[in-house]
């Protein structure tokens, strides 16, 4: 399986999807949206881990916990965010970003 | 390994935990009267228990510093020097990190005290503060940040880095949010936690690439277990690659969303302005200065082989010409964004921004030659955060006050301030003097030592614009003295200022007179570092 795919290809696999994340959060004018941006790229490191564990490291599991751990921290972030977002949805009753805008400078 | 040994040397950590555990048990365990008056009650007894438990946190900190009284190795045996050795014997040491992710060095207590000191001034600050339906989650996550931020001065390995990281943000986000019945606050939570969602990510696609990186590099069956500790990436990675420069760019890029610093604080203004100000006044102390020392041991241990050199010529490279050309954005345009302000919250919060980009002039001096020169640099750099964090407390403190007495933080509301409340607008004064730098106060020192360091280290470039815009500078700040003491004002009922407000600020306006004008004093305890 190792031979079957290469390391490079994986690694081009997570940094497209952490492209497309990054594009999506800065892009995105729905909230939602942005979340799931940022959703990407946690997920896009979450391959790189994994890849970079199984192709160098297969006996230890270094990779394997610190993505673990991001899942789970990512999961707690979420929960967060969500409500951070009805919280602004109740006062201005949209989660478009352009019209979140009562503080500027 | 961890050892039951290295228990001690986890104290203010543990302490920490249960602190914050019974502050949200007492409020949840206690049956508490519908009344007004049963609710304010409640509320007091949360803010206290918080102050009251982080002070006596931040007082076993000392003493287990041994920085005020060490024990003598003569001391005769008793009940109390048995506690004392005990404690001291967890207090700053060149042991190995506790299971290897963990360093208690004379940085990280120092950088700790700093941090406690920081988070008992907030609470202070919060004393008179109102949360509405459960008081208890507002102060226990004051003291869950708290805790974030002393693991993330010490962490020495990339995924406690990252839960530090996050167990600090993600309260500080609930936090900035906490008042979600005002659409302001809503906004800033959001706006905080968007920006800090997106850094982390960004931040933790470095680190998997500097855990790339340690692993293409090692070589043969040497143990594999522990390549996410900074000092080993270190060790194994070369000063050039195209994986652990690119783990590098992400890290910087990631640290400095959390930072704000230029072209990263996009959110830092808005955020500043919107969030319950107490919380303002910790988020731009205490949670800067505990990422600035991750961002110092990140880069330190983890590329120690791509300092490169500050100075423009053919060497320059590496991190420190990243982070000079940052310091070089954050301090111009810091400077320049905040002389149109017309808000004293957004003011203060373009102003620390650009000071931001004075430490990171400290952070150069890790390039210098000389060994002596980069200790200087890490001097300058913590005298630097303990002033600023104390400056800052203050500033944010009293206009946490005006926001609360007078309804907002628009120069209309500071408008003949002198003659409403005299001692405030003196308070105000130094703190402001302070941050404009102005001698004897602790913010000239500060800065002097940091543009000594810069320039030692070679970046005298970067030194001579920074002081061009420490003038500057003067303009805004004093044109917020001018709205205090000169404009003229119709309304001149007097603003009262509560008890924990006012203690808060006389210890910290009391700290950076007696930092400014003995500056020995915290310097012979900076020199251990």
């Amino acid at each position: 399986m190792l031979n079957a795919v290469p390391l490079p290809a994986v690694l081009t696999l997570a940094a497209a999807l952490f492209c497309i994340g990054l594009f999506g959060a800065l892009s995105r004018r729905n909230l939602i949206g942005v979340l799931m941006g940022v959703e990407l790229m946690l997920n896009a490191v979450n391959i790189n881990l994994i890849a970079f564990w199984r192709y160098f490291e297969p006996r230890y599991i270094t990779g394997q916990t610190f993505a673990i751990f991001i899942i789970a921290v990512a999961a707690a972030e979420a929960a967060v965010g969500l409500a951070m977002v009805i919280a602004v949805y109740r006062h201005y009753v949209s989660v478009n970003a352009d019209e979140v805008d009562r503080l500027r400078g | 390994m961890f050892q039951l040994t290295d228990i001690p040397r986890l104290l203010p950590e543990i302490l920490l935990l249960v602190l914050a555990l019974l502050v949200l048990g007492s409020d949840i365990l206690e049956r508490w009267g519908r009344s007004p008056s049963a609710q304010l009650e409640r509320v007091k007894s949360s803010a206290s228990l918080t102050a009251i438990g982080l002070g006596m946190v931040l007082a076993v900190a000392l003493l287990q510093s041994g920085y005020i009284y060490q024990l003598p190795e003569t001391a005769p045996v008793n009940f109390f020097t048995n506690i004392i050795r005990n404690l001291q014997s967890g207090g700053p040491s060149n042991e190995g990190a506790i299971a290897g992710v963990f360093v208690v060095d004379h940085l990280t207590m120092i950088a700790r005290l700093l941090i406690i000191g920081a988070a008992l001034l907030t609470s202070l600050l919060c004393l008179d503060i109102r949360p509405d339906a459960h008081p208890g989650e507002f102060y226990a996550l004051i003291i869950f940040a708290t805790l974030g931020m002393c693991l993330m001065v010490g962490a020495n390995e990339l995924l406690l880095a990252y839960l530090a990281i996050e167990l600090t943000s993600i309260p500080l986000y609930l936090l900035a949010g906490y008042f979600r019945n005002n659409a302001r606050s809503a906004e800033a939570g959001l706006k905080y936690f968007l920006f800090g969602a997106i850094s982390s990510a960004i931040l933790l696609y470095g680190m998997s690439m500097a855990f790339g990186a340690a692993l293409n590099g090692v070589s043969g069956a040497a143990n594999m277990n522990d390549l996410t500790r900074f000092n080993r990436i270190g060790a194994f990675t070369s000063s050039s690659g195209s994986l652990i420069t690119m783990a590098m760019l992400f890290i910087i890029a990631g640290m400095g969303y959390k930072l704000a610093v230029v072209p990263f604080h996009g959110w830092s203004p808005d955020v500043y302005e919107g969030a319950p100000a107490p919380v303002t006044a910790f988020i731009s102390t205490a949670s800067k200065a505990a990422g600035f020392i991750l961002l110092f041991r990140l880069l330190t241990e983890t590329f120690p082989a791509m300092a490169g050199a500050p100075v423009l010529g053919d060497d320059a490279g590496g991190w420190t010409a990243v982070l000079a050309v940052l310091a070089l954005l954050t301090v111009v345009i810091g400077n320049l964004a905040a002389l149109p302000q017309n808000n004293a919250r957004r003011l203060l919060a373009y102003s620390s921004i650009a000071h931001a980009g004075f430490v990171l002039l400290g952070m150069l001096a890790w390039a210098a030659a000389q060994p002596f020169d980069r200790e200087q640099g890490l001097i300058a750099l913590l005298y630097y955060l303990i002033i600023y964090s104390l400056t800052n407390l203050g500033a944010f403190g009293v206009l946490a006050l005006i926001g609360q007495q007078v309804g907002g933080e628009d120069f209309a509301h500071l408008r003949g301030l002198s003659r409403r409340n005299l001692p405030l607008a003196l308070l105000f004064t130094v703190c402001i003097l302070s941050l404009a730098g102005i001698p004897p106060l602790g913010g000239f020192f500060a800065k002097f030592y940091i543009f000594m360091a810069g320039w030692q280290s070679g970046a005298t470039w970067l030194v001579i614009i920074a002081v061009v815009m420490t003038i500057v500078s003067l303009y805004y700040y004093l044109r917020l003295l001018k709205v205090m003491f000169i404009e003229p004002t119709t309304d001149l009922s007097p603003v009262t200022m509560p008890r924990g407000i006012a203690a808060a600020l006389t210890i910290a306006v009391v700290g950076v007179l007696v930092l400014g004008i003995f500056p020995n004093v915290i310097l012979s305890v900076l020199e251990k570092v």
